[in-house]
């Protein structure tokens, strides 16, 4: 899933300033699964932003809706009416959903209230971590189901750098593991430690970021 | 003019709430809205929020002393809960003292009411919300 966190309230105050009659916008999927932007985060937020405008003095009519999916167009039907007749959309989905409204609804302000993070999975109730970097061109069946674009903080592909100690990686060694000694470890274990014998050539990165905006077209698909 | 709102407390039926239903006289029953929880674990940021938002002066979260919470970490949970209001109340400019917790037993009968009437005092000073 997407994974995202709520952005400093300071800064939600201040995107928000102005607005007359503002309407939060939920997203039901990847962000209510870790808990950023979901029905229940968009309550929230709507309290917190009520009691501040309260004690402030400042009179903004607050709307709450949460739909499906803002990453597709059709979920929006529902809140269309919610959408136009607001001065300003605070959108708590990742980026995707964010530009998505913004795109759809073009004469609308659309504010984002996340700051979307990684592809992620639930590591533990309350902890997300990431496993995909996105790059377009998985290599997952070389190293043992671990992914060192992702859980290598520096993407190498040909074994660990000099950072490497204990197991832990020197950008956070608290917090990360060395990506890898995961795919070692787990070689190791799958009793395929040849395949790190194998050199990896330099991967051709314009599948992923590199190749600029990514678009997916399925002929079969389209009406 | 609008009903004149109290302070609300969410009271786990295990503990506070049982010692709430002990009081028999008492002005602090007058001061109170009791709701009842299966555990304080149940207590969620939303509802805390809530009632301030509708007005209501304070809120406070009673749940089992520490270490003796039925459900093992309700208590814990709920306390974390509590903390996070209360730095989402900070950002917000918004006194962190309109919610408190505690930890009581369902004996503390006595401790139940000096509760609810501290917090009434520490609202008088700084909160007088419909009073």
């Amino acid at each position: 899933m997407i994974t995202a966190v709520q952005k400093p309230f300071e800064e939600i105050s201040e995107m928000v300033k102005g607005s007359q009659n503002l309407l939060i916008l939920g997203c039901g999927s990847c962000v209510t699964v870790c808990m950023a932007g979901g029905e229940k985060e968009v309550g929230i937020l709507a309290s917190i932003l009520r009691l501040a405008n309260k004690e402030k003095g400042v009179s903004m009519e607050i709307v709450e809706d949460t739909i499906e999916r803002q990453c597709d167009r059709e979920f929006f039907d529902d809140v269309k009416e919610k959408i136009e007749r607001a001065d300003a959309v605070l959108s708590m989905a990742c980026g995707v959903g964010v530009q998505f409204c913004s795109e759809i609804f073009s004469r609308q302000i659309v504010l984002p209230a996340l700051n979307t993070r990684f592809y992620g999975a639930t590591e533990q109730q309350g902890v997300w971590t990431e496993r995909c970097a996105g790059c377009g061109d998985c290599v997952l069946a070389k190293f043992g189901g671990i992914c060192p674009v992702a859980r290598c903080s520096k993407s190498l592909l040909n074994g660990p750098c000099g950072g490497s100690q204990d197991g832990k990686c020197e950008v956070d060694p608290e917090n990360i593991d060395c990506g890898w000694q995961l795919i070692y470890d787990r070689l190791k274990s799958l009793n395929l430690l040849s395949r790190l014998e194998e050199n990896e050539p330099v991967k051709d990165w314009s599948s992923g970021r590199d190749g600029g905006p990514g678009k997916i077209v399925r002929e079969d698909m389209l009406l | 003019m609008g009903e004149k709102k109290k302070i609300v407390a969410f009271c786990c039926e295990n503990s506070s709430y049982k010692a709430a239903g002990a009081v028999t006289e008492s002005s602090a029953l007058d001061l109170v809205d009791i709701v009842r929880l299966p555990c304080s674990g149940k207590v969620e940021i939303g509802m805390v929020l809530k009632c301030l938002e509708k007005d209501h002066p304070g809120v406070l979260i009673l749940s089992c002393p520490v270490d003796n919470c039925k459900y093992i970490t309700g208590n814990l949970r709920a306390k974390k809960r509590v903390e996070m209001v209360k730095k989402a109340l900070q950002n917000a400019g918004i006194d962190e003292n309109r919610v408190h917790m505690d930890f009581i037993s369902s004996i503390d009968t006595y401790k139940f009411v000096n509760i609810v009437k501290e917090m009434n005092d520490r609202l008088l000073n700084t909160h007088p919300v419909n009073r």
